[in-house]
């Protein structure tokens, strides 16, 4: 029998003054679960980067970019998207090495390019040991 | 009642963190107050270092460096939070620093902004205390 997950969508323009907002609303969402403050701050630190990456990929682009949170029991899942079809994979290798190495570090699972529906996979597991 | 707590605590969280304390930052804000102290100069580094702020930042520490020429102590008690733009930033500021001979000291960071220091090896780059 499936685990029932709540999903939070929020739709952003590319514009670098709202990746705080992202940073809020994990916040809250990871607090919500469970989570402690050193792994809602690896949170919060992950989404951002990769929002910053949408944005400089965004450019003067008028679209909107979304990021979606699934609430899978204790497993925090979050996926990034755009409405423009051309983007594949937002990160280069090398040249964003400092943000990719900071991802993998504090998520537990990372998908950097597109797969299947979604152009950024990440989650992160709340940890027994931690909860109340 | 335990369910209470739990509750307080979450709507406490980020206002604990940036609103409780006079002159702390809110979320997306950035703040750098800069003196001098004996051949250094001193910076107190405050709030969130992100994509919005790093560019002005960037500014404020690249002119320090070139018109002073002198050791940087970048104070980080109050920085509540950096991402990789802003560790470029310092990246940079450390280079500009070197170019003259000089260095760049970070004091008192918190626990979540040392966790990066260290996740990139730039713990081994700069002079952290």
């Amino acid at each position: 029998m499936g685990l029932k997950s709540d999903s939070i969508e929020i739709r952003l323009p590319f514009k670098a003054e709202y990746v705080s907002v992202v940073r809020l609303t994990a916040s809250g969402i990871a607090n919500r679960m469970g989570f402690d403050i050193e792994a809602i701050e690896d949170i919060k630190v992950a989404i951002s980067e990769v929002c910053n990456k949408l944005v400089c990929c965004g450019g003067e682009r008028e679209g909107v970019y979304r990021v979606i949170f699934t609430l899978e029991g204790e497993r925090l899942v979050i996926v990034f998207d755009s409405e423009d079809n051309g983007l594949q994979c937002i990160f280069d290798e090398d040249e964003d090495a400092l943000g990719i190495s900071i991802i993998k570090a504090l998520m537990d699972e990372v998908e950097l390019c597109k797969s299947g529906k979604y152009l950024f996979f990440m989650s992160r597991t709340v940890e027994q040991q931690f909860k109340g | 009642m335990q369910e209470n707590k739990t509750q307080c605590k979450l709507v406490l969280y980020e206002y604990q963190q940036y609103a409780d304390r006079e002159g702390e930052k809110m979320p997306g804000e950035m703040d750098l107050k800069i003196g001098k102290l004996a051949d250094k100069i001193t910076m107190k580094l405050s709030g969130e270092v992100d994509i919005y702020t790093s560019q002005g930042l960037k500014e404020k520490l690249y002119e320090v460096v070139e018109s002073n020429k002198a050791d940087l102590v970048i104070d980080c008690t109050d920085l509540n939070y950096i991402d990789s733009s802003g560790l470029g930033i310092l990246i940079g500021t450390l280079k500009k620093a070197k170019s003259y001979g000089r260095n760049v000291y970070l004091n008192n960071m918190k626990d979540n902004i040392r966790k990066l220091f260290s996740i990139t090896g730039l713990d081994k780059l700069f002079i952290v205390n």
